[in-house]
């Protein structure tokens, strides 16, 4: 995996700004945006129930998509 | 209120089972929308389905029927209003 999931940037903070400042900001880059055509006969999850369990039949797609709720993005 | 009386055990393991078969036949009919060509998934969603069929029909000789409107057989009484539904679950 030759990509990262999410991608930060950090907004321009103004000394006009009535509210604290956000200092970063991020967002999700599933790997669906990095694949272009899915080949045939990609490898998929071994079992039925990992494949329910982790979202989709295919590693190569997983995105944990962790929440944001986590890491306080003051 | 009647005492509701607890679901076995194997209710919920072939409700997962049957799930998770479901799960993969969604993920298969949508790539298969855009791969027609693909037999190797062709072949494993017959196996999907079929599977699932075994699934269900398994599932409802144990607990009732799962679908109605003729999707799944009834038993005798007509028990379809008897909770749970699939769904409640």
């Amino acid at each position: 995996m030759t990509f990262t999931l999410t991608k930060c940037y950090s907004p321009f903070v103004s000394k006009f700004d009535p509210c604290k400042p956000v200092l970063t900001k991020c967002y999700s880059t599933p790997p669906n945006l990095y694949i272009e055509f899915q080949p045939n006969n990609t490898e998929q999850f071994p079992t039925a129930k990992e494949a329910l369990y982790a979202g989709t039949l295919w590693p190569c797609l997983y995105d944990p998509y962790y929440s944001k709720r986590g890491e306080s993005s003051g | 209120m009647t005492q509701q009386k607890p679901l076995p055990d194997s209710y919920y393991q072939l409700m997962e089972q049957i799930q998770a078969v479901d799960f993969v036949l969604v993920e298969l009919t949508l790539y298969l929308d855009t791969h027609p060509h693909d037999l190797e998934a062709i072949k494993q969603f017959n196996q999907a389905a079929y599977e699932s069929r075994q699934l269900k029909n398994q599932f409802e000789e144990q607990f009732g029927p799962l679908m109605q409107y003729g999707q799944s057989y009834s038993s005798y009484p007509w028990n379809w209003k008897e909770a749970p539904w699939p769904w409640q679950v």
